[in-house]
């Protein structure tokens, strides 16, 4: 019992450690360090929103780069043509794409499997589309897309990025050691059964994806103020829901931290390959991704958990 | 809701497939505390009438009224809220999670309270050393078991099984079967779907006969093995 706490001591002073390291990069990393963390944020939050609802509920959703275009242009509008302070646009963006979630998910959440995931494909082209049409140009500023500054420093975005990296890996935590975390599950494992069993997975699986809706719309639109620019292509990008996906399957599915972990190594290997063998980087990446998926189907943590290394825990 | 009357109300019932009648016409009530054996041959409409009276199915018409109140149309997780459990034919326990889970995320109410009844089930069906195994390293007898325990777990008053004997060795639907005498002597209502007609004769007090979808023959158990209308059907003399 007393080495339980004292390991738990350790652990809890290793974070706090991490942490105020994490916090304090701005004040002695440079730029394209800085840089480079808003981006593993970023895509962190993507990846564990995506696995917070895909993980557990094991619908598949390839429209994640919707929930980012639409709160990414939401809050972009709002910034670069009424003038709103970015604090209060990013929320804004989000709570629409929430709103706009919950018919989504009505109608599109009756669909199982692979016909889910090509439905939440369809949904992200055809929003790509239809943003870039002369008749949504008066809103959107159709395919010329929107420059805009946001008046915002690199050490603030990236406090911004890194609070909310930080409390979506802490609603992670939270909704996978629950009973809600579970009732989810059971979605994946077996949807009639848990149905006769007096589990709403309506209900259940619609609250998660609006959940997934609001954290990934809210690193969307933190994503476009850091780029200072949005267009549909570039918003509604298929790029935006794979990358997530990925890492969450390097890093592990359906676990916690796996999607922060696989954003994390994802984006420093690509870093390192890009700068070492330019030439041949999406080649050499395309193999390790092949090796792992192969050799580590689980993703890393899964590995981990199935060698012993750590605990079969829900709360990892 | 009424205490006394059925506790289950099958009326009028009819539900097509296409243009093949799986339940025609079907009438019947269940006692509170009885053990009921639903028997017919493959393709009678004993599966289909369990989705309907969980409400996995919509009948096109007819009635289902559980303790008096009438529940056609309801969605299967209001239906189980209310007290109706069932187990399947196939298997339907959760395979990636563990036993324990399994059965706390059945559970409503207070975390301690759930956890705590979780381990009594477990214990009741002698799976409590193996509460941390994932479900889908049990075997399927233990599967089994593990099913009945999340229906319990519901606290369901009447309890749907579909083949609960059928693939498991003796040893353990002896087991099964002493334990449904068990809770039902605690007053918990049975409706079994069998093939073992040893199981119904020996396990039900009551038996209701299904062939294309229509009711042929009800009484007690000895009433049933002597009907010759039913003796023609089901077993081809």
């Amino acid at each position: 019992m007393n080495r339980l706490i004292e390991g738990g001591i350790l652990i809890w002073l290793g974070l706090a450690i991490l942490v105020a390291f994490l916090i304090a990069i701005p004040y002695f990393a440079s730029d394209y360090w800085i840089t480079l963390f808003i981006l593993v944020f970023i895509f962190a939050v993507y990846a564990s929103g995506w696995n917070l609802f895909s993980g557990l509920t094991g619908y598949t959703n390839f429209g994640l780069a919707w929930f980012i275009g639409v709160s990414g242009y939401v809050s972009s509008l709002l910034i670069a043509d009424y003038g709103f302070f970015w604090l209060l646009a990013w929320p804004i963006g989000a709570v629409f794409t929430s709103i706009i979630s919950i018919g989504v998910g009505h109608i599109l959440l009756r669909i199982k499997g692979v016909y889910f995931a090509i439905s939440m494909v369809a949904l992200t082209e055809g929003t790509r589309e239809l943003f870039g049409t002369k008749y949504f140009a008066p809103i959107t500023h159709g395919g010329l897309g929107v420059p805009f500054v946001a008046g915002i420093q690199l050490p603030t975005l990236y406090w911004a990025i890194l609070a909310l990296a930080f409390c979506t890996v802490i609603i992670c935590y939270k909704v996978f050691s629950s009973k809600y975390g579970l009732r989810l599950m059971t979605i994946r494992e077996d949807e009639q059964g848990a149905e006769t069993l007096g589990i709403h997975t309506t209900r259940e699986k619609i609250t998660a994806f609006i959940l997934s809706a609001f954290l990934v719309g809210l690193a969307g639109s933190i994503h476009f103020t850091y780029q200072n620019y949005i267009d549909p292509s570039f918003a509604f990008n298929i790029n935006l829901t794979l990358t997530p996906i990925v890492m969450t399957l390097f890093g592990g599915i359906g676990t916690v931290f796996g999607p922060l972990i696989g954003a994390i190594l994802f984006t420093f290997i690509h870093e390192i390959l890009w700068a070492e063998v330019t030439q041949l980087y999406m080649a050499v990446f395309g193999a390790i991704l092949m090796g792992l998926i192969l050799f580590f189907p689980q993703g890393l943590l899964g590995w981990m958990k199935e060698k012993g290394i750590l605990p079969k825990n829900r709360k990892l | 809701m009424s205490q006394i009357g059925p506790i289950l109300r099958i009326e009028e019932v009819v539900k097509k497939f296409g243009e093949v009648p799986a339940l025609d016409h079907c009438s019947f009530d269940i006692e509170r505390g009885s053990i009921t054996g639903l028997i017919g041959p493959n393709g009678a409409g004993k599966t289909t009438l369990f989705n309907l009276i969980t409400g996995v199915l919509q009948p096109d018409t007819g009635h289902v009224y559980f303790k008096g109140e009438d529940i056609t149309g309801k969605k299967p997780h209001e239906i189980a809220r209310k007290g109706v459990g069932r187990t399947y034919q196939i298997i339907r326990v959760f395979p990636g999670m563990t036993l324990l889970e399994n059965l706390i995320v059945v559970g409503k109410g207070k975390e301690s309270r759930v956890i705590e009844r979780a381990m009594e089930l477990l214990d009741l069906v002698k799976l409590v050393d193996k509460k941390e195994d994932y479900a889908s390293e049990l075997s399927f007898g233990q599967q089994k078991l593990l099913s009945l325990a999340q229906v319990l777990m519901l606290d369901a008053e009447l309890i749907l099984l579909d083949e609960p004997a059928a693939g498991i060795n003796p040893t353990l639907q002896n087991e099964l079967m002493t334990l449904i005498h068990q809770l039902n002597s605690q007053g918990k209502t049975f409706m079994i779907v069998e093939h073992d007609m040893n199981v119904i004769m020996s396990h039900c007090g009551h038996a209701i006969a299904l062939n294309y979808g229509q009711k042929i023959a009800e009484g007690t158990c000895k009433e049933i093995q002597d009907n010759e209308t039913l003796l023609e059907h089901y077993f081809g003399k």
